[in-house]
């Protein structure tokens, strides 16, 4: 094992215990429309995010870092072919996939033609980043129930 | 008939009626209509009672501004109900009332409590004796004020809070915010126009927003906007405020009696509600477009008796008179008119709040009288009237009075009049911000908007100033009344739940905060839970620990520097106890860390203490300039610590590591795989027995957590919440940082002196811990035992021959080992073995004696087993 194997859920192995990795938002979408992005694999880059070059969804933050999210088969194949010190943040983060700006208004104060951008959502700090009208929404995920409870409350608000 | 024929342009839709409740009977209305409108149709002409007079009050100006029409609808109080549109059903009821509308018995204070209730008189003559201020403010709050806000209401309205970012936003959507609005769009800027009035129609390519009242402008472009149930932040590049004029209210005697109005109320109720607001008018006006208010009346077919420009003749005296509160007739210059409408204004003023808000600078114009915004701040513009593109106004006299007469009026909101004004300067409250505050002038529901220019005009004649030299009073937001709701908006508290979090809940578990994380305080009971970790093995999730890796090749002269203890010396895959100090030497946080690699450390932090801990390493990075990442994997990372004698056997069962007692030593760190599941195991035990912490991927949280219950369930294995490790640890006189240490704790007073390496160079501390060394503390943190079973209170006080001498920060009863312990901050004189100590429990004291050593397995045998 690697010296941060043991932050990689890809490096789980059977050992007769079939190990299950359940997202932290299971419970909190339940009945919801909302896409649960929990369990892609996401690697943290912190390096020249020019010099990235995979055929992953590379999210820059800064000039310097970017969130490279990927199936979560592949992290380990990425890893190595990332530039700079790449930590796996699959665990941390939380995701989810939502449509529309009016919900998205309501949930936070960003600039939502210059995505993606770092700032909070929910009152809590996350990443988002913009395809068309869907929005995804990464965020740590001890904190998702309470961004789940709030993006499902202004939904209710704008039925 | 009140109701006029259909009116070119009229708000009101007559093929659908309405119909709602007004103190428990039926009133018709139409779509369209406000409740205002359909009350006056009804008949209604007394729609509030004043604050402090419980005078009547009847329509003024029918646009949201001021407090005369303020209702309860649907047990909301200070509605007004002029521009509140009607809705079926409603249910409409009167405010500050002991009566009816027409016969409020509190009208007394009017007619008997004049010489008693001068302005302030509340500072003065009602405070002796004092204790019986509490019976006077409760008298004065039921007879005085406004509406009451029902406390047990069951909060049915919804408010939600949207931000917006806008190239533009125009504030005002009468001609000129629209004409402005136009020319941005077609510059292609993106424009939004909010407009205090409803729609009547949709602006083709433009969004307009309407009802919705701009409340402020705020640094940064920022517009908050009231659109009912939702606040709406906009972010504008540029705003553009066309807010227009309002109509000012003349000061004169009787000028708040039923039937005064201003010509913009008056317009409105003929024009939009198709409403006759009398039968013969009177009307007396300064400026044009207030005097085209008269061809209305006509229209209306009010017999307007006489017409009054000031601009061009000159009124000395003016008085309206009446009876039950309703105006009979008015007398201009000694000549009476009898008249049920009198229609006075004392001129438009620039609505400029938003814009003084913003940075304008405001100036007076004496030549009309009025103040106008100028030097606009750099993204603010002003367009139509609130520019002060206003013609020729004529300026009104500050008061028409004569002193001896009716109550004049500057501000009808707070029943602060003329002589409540005079009287506070004449008490030497001599500027405009102090009269303010003395007469609560302007500081009601209105917000000065009908009152501000009075009150500086009065206020210009009494001191003999030009209103310049008198100056204005500052502009802050809201400049509209807003309902506490909306600014609260949802109120969402975000929390952090483990990824164990529902297993707790499932099992039972009472939960507890910990900072913002929710933790299992017990799953029953806790003295059981103890007596398992003893005895057998427990799980505590202990997930929210603060979870940082310091990567890099300075990472160990980093850490080096942070900690007062050593750790370029710590060899890979082993563990070390350290506490964080400030540069004056106080402990921040503590925690664990452990060499992963030559260039790679794992940090543990407290679990309130992460984002602290991070912002301090990363700030020292900052200042060192070190080859050092630092990582926040708080989230990443679930961790359990599973403690007790059988605990070895559980994790043997899990594991093929090697995890026996030499395999897997004390403050070893080993990477194994646990269930499957990668793991960082840590050998350290916080409470006190054989113990493993077991770092690993979140999303494996569940899965591990069931998977250890179920192959431990033979031994004994249970799960034990926080009220049973603060018991453990404390058998052990491991300290709580922020708990046990406050702001003024350091590491040597703490009792762990052997964590200070005075020998290493420098480290963040030092000289402050060497002053420390040098000078000696002021108290000393030690354990304690009870002589008795008695538990003192965290908190407590130590008493030393008999005076206070410190406080005691942990205690609990230990059933394993038969007495009540805790820890202390002493003198250092007590911090020995076996000092008698007294502890104040229940008001009484109670024996107890110093134990530096822990309490429980003293010597760790258990712990290193």
């Amino acid at each position: 094992m690697n010296e941060l194997a043991f932050l990689s859920p890809d490096d789980a192995q059977d050992d007769g215990f079939a190990p299950r990795a359940a997202s932290p938002l299971a419970r909190a979408l339940a009945g919801s429309e909302i896409v649960d992005l929990s369990l892609r694999g996401k690697l943290e880059v912190r390096g020249s995010v020019d010099e990235i070059d995979v055929d992953a969804d590379v999210i820059p933050i800064t000039p310097e870092r970017a969130l490279v999210v990927c199936d979560p088969g592949r992290v380990g194949t990425l890893r190595p072919r990332l530039p700079g010190l790449v930590v796996d943040v699959t665990a941390a983060l939380a995701g989810i996939e939502v449509e529309g700006e009016p919900l998205m208004r309501r949930v936070t104060d960003l600039a939502l033609d210059r995505l993606p951008a770092a700032a909070k959502v929910g009152d809590v700090a996350a990443l988002v980043a913009r395809d068309g009208n869907r929005f995804r929404i990464f965020f740590p995920q001890e904190y998702g129930d309470s961004v789940v409870a709030t993006v499902r409350d202004a939904q209710e608000g704008l039925r | 008939m009140t109701r006029l024929p259909p009116q070119a342009g009229e708000r009101i839709d007559r093929s659908r009626e309405l119909s709602f409740w007004f103190r428990g009977r039926p009133v018709r209305a139409f779509g369209g209509d406000t409740f205002g409108s359909a009350l006056y149709a009804a008949g209604q002409r007394v729609f509030s009672r004043s604050f402090k007079y419980h005078r009547p009050r009847g329509l003024l100006c029918c646009s949201g501004g001021c407090a005369n029409c303020m209702m309860t609808v649907d047990g909301t109080p200070n509605v007004r109900v002029c521009v509140e549109p009607v809705r079926e059903g409603a249910r409409v009821e009167p405010q500050n009332v002991v009566g009816s509308l027409d016969r409020d018995l509190l009208s007394v204070v009017d007619r008997v409590g004049g010489p008693f209730t001068p302005v302030g008189f509340y500072y003065r003559t009602m405070i002796r004796p004092r204790r019986f201020w509490p019976y006077y403010e409760r008298f004065l709050r039921n007879v005085a004020g406004l509406g009451r806000v029902d406390k047990h209401g069951d909060r049915k309205n919804r408010y939600d809070t949207e931000h917006r970012s806008v190239d533009v936003l125009v504030v005002g959507g009468g001609r000129s915010g629209m004409r402005a609005a136009r020319a941005a769009a077609e510059r292609g800027a993106e424009v939004v126009v909010v407009d205090e009035n409803p729609s009547r129609e949709h602006p083709d390519g433009l969004e307009l927003i309407a009802p919705a009242t701009a409340i402020g402008v705020y640094e940064g472009g920022l517009v908050p906007v009231d659109a009912g149930s939702v606040l709406i932040r906009f972010r504008a590049g540029r705003i553009v405020v066309a807010t227009g004029t309002l109509d000012q209210p003349l000061v004169f005697g009787g000028n708040d009696l039923v039937g005064v109005m201003l010509p913009s109320g008056v317009r409105r109720l003929v024009r939009d509600y198709a409403l006759k607001p009398g039968e013969r008018a009177v009307v007396i006006a300064g400026d044009d477009r207030a005097l085209e208010c008269v061809d209305d009346l006509l229209a209306a077919g009010v017999d307007v008796l006489e017409v009054v420009d000031f601009r061009e003749r000159r009124v000395s005296a003016l008085e309206a008179s009446g009876r039950r509160g309703r105006v009979e007739s008015v007398t201009i210059d000694g000549r009476r008119l009898e008249c049920d409408l009198l229609v006075a204004s004392g001129g438009p003023q620039p609505a400029y709040s938003l814009l003084a808000q913003a940075g304008a600078t405001v100036t007076f114009d004496a030549q009309r009288g009025i103040f106008v915004p100028t030097e606009l701040p750099v993204g603010v513009e002003a367009v139509g009237r609130v520019a002060g593109n206003l013609g020729n106004v004529g300026v009104p006299h500050a008061s028409y009075g004569d002193g001896t007469s009716a109550k004049c009026f500057v501000c009808t909101c707070e029943d602060v009049t003329e002589k409540d004004v005079k009287r506070a300067l004449a008490e030497g409250f001599d500027s405009l911000e102090l009269v303010k505050r003395y007469t609560t002038v302007t500081m009601g529901p209105c917000q000065g908007r009908l009152c501000h220019l009075a009150s500086i005009r009065l206020h210009a004649r009494e001191r003999e100033l030009d209103a310049a030299a008198v100056g204005t009073t500052t502009a802050r937001p809201p400049w509209a009344p807003v309902k506490l709701g909306l600014l609260a908006g949802r109120g969402h508290e975000p929390a952090k739940r483990t990824s164990i979090h529902h297993r707790h809940k499932e099992a039972g578990a009472t939960m507890m905060w910990t900072g913002v994380w929710r933790r299992p305080y017990a799953y029953g009971d806790a003295s059981a839970e103890v007596a398992n970790v003893h005895d057998a093995v427990g799980v505590i999730d202990v997930s929210t620990l603060g979870k940082l890796l310091v990567l890099g090749a300075d990472a160990a002269s980093f850490l080096e520097r942070l900690y007062p203890n050593r750790f370029a010396d710590l060899k890979e895959g082993r563990v070390r106890y350290g506490v964080l100090s400030t540069d004056a030497g106080r402990i921040i946080d503590d925690g664990t860390v452990a060499r992963l690699g030559d260039d790679s450390f794992y940090v543990t932090t407290t679990s309130t203490g992460a984002e602290g801990v991070l912002e301090w390493f990363e700030w020292w990075n900052a200042v060192w300039h070190m080859d050092v990442e630092i990582f926040n994997v708080t989230g990443a990372l679930a961790a359990v610590n599973v403690a007790g004698p059988r605990a070895r056997e559980l994790l043997g069962r899990l594991t093929s590591a090697d995890v026996s007692a030499d395999g897997l030593k004390y403050l070893d760190a080993r990477q194994a795989h646990v269930a499957g599941v990668p793991c960082l195991i840590l050998r350290i035990g916080f409470v006190g027995e054989l113990g493993y912490e077991l770092h690993f991927p979140s999303v494996y949280g569940e899965f591990l957590w069931d998977t250890l219950l179920g192959y431990g369930a033979d031994l004994g294995v249970k799960p034990f919440g926080l009220e049973a490790q603060r018991i453990l640890r404390l058998e052990k006189q491991h300290i709580i940082v922020g708990q046990d240490t406050d702001s003024e704790s350091n590491a040597l007073s703490a009792n762990m002196p052997w964590i200070v390496k005075f020998d290493k160079d420098d480290f963040v501390g030092k000289w402050a811990l060497a002053q420390v060394e040098e000078h000696g503390d002021r108290e000393r943190l030690v354990g304690f035992e009870m002589a008795n079973g008695a538990v003192p209170l965290e908190g407590g006080q130590i008493v030393v021959d008999g005076r206070p001498a410190g406080r005691v920060t942990s205690s609990r009863r230990s059933a394993k080992l038969g007495r009540s312990i805790g820890l202390a901050w002493v003198p250092p004189a007590q911090a020995r073995e076996d000092a008698p100590l007294e502890i104040r429990v229940d008001g009484r004291l109670e024996p107890a004696r110093v134990r530096l050593r822990p309490f429980f397995d003293p010597e760790g045998e258990r712990l290193r087993s």
